[in-house]
C-alpha cells in the first residue's frame, strides 16, 4: 500500500505495546514512517525540535499523533494541552489511544481538544485490526489540516 | 367617742338624764359606723394585700419566693398563728403530702417538711376540695372532726383552721391553710373571701410554674436533641471524611487496575498471537493448542477486570434520583434481547406502569442484569416465558421482580448468588464472569433496598427487590 511519505508519531512508554502497534501497521502494509517517543518530554521534543530533536524541519509534522495517556515525566493530556497551546502544532491531528476507559480521561481529553479516542483492546487481534483502522483513516482518508 | 367631746356635750344638755340619754341615742349611731370604717379599713387592706400578690405573679420568681411572701402577708392582714402552702405528694392519692411555705408565729412549732398522712382526706374530701370545698372551723374540738383529723391538727397545736384548696387547673395540687393556735377563732365572711381570693391566685402562679416547669423540660430535651443532633453531625463529618479519602483511594486503584492490569495482558495476547503467525512451522499442533489457550486466558482476564471496573463504577458513581418508569426500561430491555437472537421462542411478560424512585443509569444496568440472565438462563429451553413486575404484598415498599422459567438454581447456594466471581453453572454450561448479580445487589443497596432470590433447578429463577429502606421491623 503506497501512503506517501506521511509520519505517524507514536507516544508509548511501553516497549510490548510499541512493538506490537508497529507490528500491526507492517503486517497491514502501512510502510509510512513511525517516530516513537517514550514520554512526554520526548513527544514535545519531536513536535518543536527541542532537545534531541534540536533543529530538526520542523515543516515535516506527524499526519497523525498515536498519544498514550499514562507516560512517565509529562503524561499524555499535558503533552495534548501544550500542543494545542501552540500555533505550529494546535491543528495536528491526536489520536489518545489508551488503556483506560474511564470517564474522567476521555472528558479531559475530549476538552483539550483530542481528535479521537481509542482504547487498547486486550486481545491483539481486536487490538492489531483498531490500529489498521486507524492508520487507514488518518493516512489515507482523513485530509490533514493546512498547515 | 373621746371624753372631750362627751364635756362638750354635757354642757348642751339640760342635765345628765337627757345626756345619758343623748349619748345612748349617738352611740348607737356611731358604733355600726366605727363598724364599718374599721370592715372598709379591713377591705383596703385586703385589697392590698391582693394586689401585692397579683403583682408578684407578674414577676418572673420561682414559686417558693411567692408562696413565703403571700404567707407572710396574709398572716399579717388576718393576725393568724400560722399561714402555710400544704402539698399533695404527686401519686399519693391525696394521703400524703407536706407543708412547702409558712410563716408561723414564732410562739408555735413549724408544720414544714413534716411528711402529713392522712387516708380520710384522700379517701374522701379530695374530691370535694377538688371541686372548691372550703373548710371554715373555729374550734376544732366543736365542729365534729373525725379522730384521725384532729390528730393531725392537734400536732400542729391547730385551734380553728381556715383551708381552701389550691389547684392547679383543674388539679388539686395543696390547700392554703390558715391556722388560729392560741385559741378558738370564728371566721369572719371577708376573711374567707380573701382566702379564697388568694387561692385563686396562687393557682395563677401554680399554673405559671406548670407551664415553666413543661417550658423549661422542652427547652431541655431541645437542647440535648441538638447536642445529639450536632454529635451525630460530627461523626458524620468524619465519616464523610473518611469515605472521600477512602473513594479516592478507590478511584486511584480502579485507574490502575484499568490502566496498568490490563498491560501485560495485551503483550501475552499479542506475542502468543505473534508466534502464531510467524513461528506457526515450528510449532506442532499442541503446542499451538497452548498458544491459543493462553490467548483465551487473557481475553478472559481482560473481561474480568473490565466486569471489575464496571462493578466499581456502580459503586462509585454520583446517583441522581428521579423517578423512572420500570416497565419502559425493561420492555426496551426485552425488545433488544429478542432481536440479538430472533430465532428463540420468549413470552415477555412486563407489567406496565411500574414507577419508581431511582437512577436511571443504574436502573436500566440492574434491569439489563437481571433480565440478561433470564435471557441467559433459558436458552437451553425451547420455549422460555421472562416476566417483570411488582409484587403484592402489604408494605408500603413496593418490591419487584423478574421471574424466567430456565435452569434455576439450587436454593441452597442461595447466599451465594450475590458475591462477586461466584457461578452456580460451569462456565461451559452458560457463559459469564459471576459479576452481573454482585452489580444488581450493589446498585439495590445504593437505593437502600435489598434483592433476594427464590428458585429450583430446571424450574426457573424469580430476583425480587426493592428500591428504597424498609422499616425496621416490616
Amino acid at each position: 500500500m503506497m501512503v506517501s511519505n506521511k509520519i505517524i508519531l507514536l507516544v508509548e512508554d511501553n516497549p510490548d505495546d510499541e512493538a506490537l502497534a508497529i507490528r500491526a501497521l507492517k503486517r497491514h502494509n502501512i510502510g509510512n514512517e513511525i517516530v516513537v517517543a517514550h514520554d512526554g518530554v520526548e513527544a514535545l521534543d519531536y513536535l518543536f525540535g527541542t532537545g534531541i530533536y534540536s533543529g530538526r524541519d520542523l515543516n515535516l509534522q506527524p499526519s497523525v499523533i498515536l498519544l498514550d495517556l499514562k507516560l512517565p515525566r509529562i503524561d499524555g493530556l499535558e503533552v495534548l494541552r501544550r500542543l494545542r497551546e501552540d500555533e505550529r502544532t494546535r491543528l495536528l491531528p491526536v489520536v489518545i489511544l489508551t488503556t483506560s476507559s474511564e470517564e474522567q480521561d476521555m472528558i479531559n481529553s475530549y476538552s483539550l481538544g483530542c481528535n479521537s479516542y481509542v482504547r487498547k483492546p486486550v486481545d491483539f487481534i481486536q487490538f492489531s485490526e483498531a490500529i489498521r483502522q486507524l492508520g487507514m483513516y488518518w493516512l489515507l482518508m482523513n485530509e490533514p489540516p493546512p498547515l | 367617742m373621746n371624753p372631750e367631746d362627751l364635756a362638750k356635750l354635757r354642757d348642751f344638755c339640760r342635765d345628765d338624764a337627757a345626756f345619758e340619754q343623748v349619748k345612748q341615742l349617738l352611740l348607737q349611731k356611731v358604733q355600726p359606723l366605727e363598724l364599718a370604717i374599721h370592715q372598709a379599713q379591713f377591705q383596703l387592706e385586703q385589697q392590698k394585700t391582693l394586689f401585692r400578690v397579683i403583682s408578684r405573679l407578674r414577676e418572673p420568681i420561682d414559686l417558693e419566693t411567692i408562696f413565703h411572701a403571700t404567707a407572710i402577708e396574709v398572716r399579717q392582714l388576718l393576725k393568724a398563728d400560722r399561714v402555710g402552702m400544704f402539698r399533695f405528694y404527686p401519686d399519693s392519692g391525696w394521703d400524703d403530702g407536706e407543708f412547702v411555705s409558712e410563716d408561723v408565729d414564732p410562739a408555735f412549732t413549724s408544720a414544714m417538711a413534716q411528711k402529713v398522712h392522712d387516708h380520710c382526706f384522700g379517701e374522701q374530701f379530695a374530691i370535694h376540695y377538688e371541686q372548691g370545698r372550703i373548710q371554715a372551723v373555729a374550734d376544732i374540738h366543736d365542729a365534729g372532726l373525725s379522730d384521725c383529723h384532729i390528730q393531725v391538727l392537734s400536732q400542729f397545736q391547730v385551734r380553728a383552721n381556715l383551708v381552701v384548696p389550691l389547684l392547679q387547673g383543674h388539679h388539686l395540687w395543696g390547700l392554703l391553710c390558715i391556722h388560729q393556735c392560741y385559741g378558738p377563732r370564728q371566721w369572719q365572711e371577708t376573711e374567707v373571701e380573701f382566702v379564697q381570693q388568694i387561692a385563686e391566685h396562687l393557682g395563677v402562679a401554680l399554673y405559671h410554674a406548670e407551664l415553666m416547669a413543661e417550658l423549661r423540660a422542652e427547652i431541655l430535651e431541645r437542647q440535648q436533641a441538638e447536642e445529639r443532633a450536632q454529635a451525630l453531625n460530627q461523626e458524620l463529618r468524619q465519616v464523610i471524611i473518611e469515605l472521600r479519602a477512602v473513594n479516592k483511594e478507590l478511584e486511584a486503584f480502579s485507574y490502575s487496575v484499568s490502566h496498568d492490569l490490563r498491560a501485560p495482558l495485551r503483550s501475552i495476547d499479542g506475542f502468543s498471537q505473534a508466534l502464531l503467525e510467524d513461528c506457526s512451522d515450528q510449532l506442532d499442533d499442541s503446542g499451538q493448542d497452548y498458544l491459543r489457550r493462553i490467548r483465551s486466558a487473557t481475553q478472559r482476564m481482560g473481561l474480568l477486570i473490565d466486569d471489575l471496573l464496571t462493578l466499581s463504577r456502580v459503586t462509585r458513581s454520583d446517583m441522581h434520583l428521579e423517578t423512572v418508569n420500570l416497565s419502559r426500561v425493561a420492555s426496551q430491555i426485552c425488545m433488544e434481547l429478542q432481536q440479538s437472537q430472533p430465532d428463540r421462542q420468549v413470552e415477555f411478560v412486563v407489567q406496565p406502569g411500574l414507577i419508581a424512585q431511582g437512577d436511571v443509569r443504574l436502573m436500566q444496568v440492574l434491569l439489563e442484569n437481571l433480565l440478561n440472565n433470564a435471557w441467559k438462563f433459558t436458552s437451553k429451553h425451547p420455549h422460555a416465558r421472562i416476566e417483570f413486575g411488582q409484587i403484592d404484598r402489604n408494605e408500603s415498599i413496593s418490591a419487584y421482580f423478574v421471574r424466567d422459567d430456565g435452569a434455576g438454581f439450587d436454593m441452597a447456594y442461595s447466599d451465594k448468588l450475590f458475591g462477586p466471581f461466584q457461578r452456580l453453572h460451569g462456565i461451559q454450561e452458560f457463559p459469564g464472569n459471576g459479576i452481573g448479580l454482585a452489580t444488581v445487589q450493589r446498585i439495590v443497596h445504593r437505593h437502600g433496598g435489598r434483592v433476594w432470590a427464590e428458585g429450583a433447578v430446571e424450574h426457573g429463577a424469580t430476583f425480587y427487590f426493592t428500591l428504597a429502606e424498609e422499616e425496621i421491623g416490616a
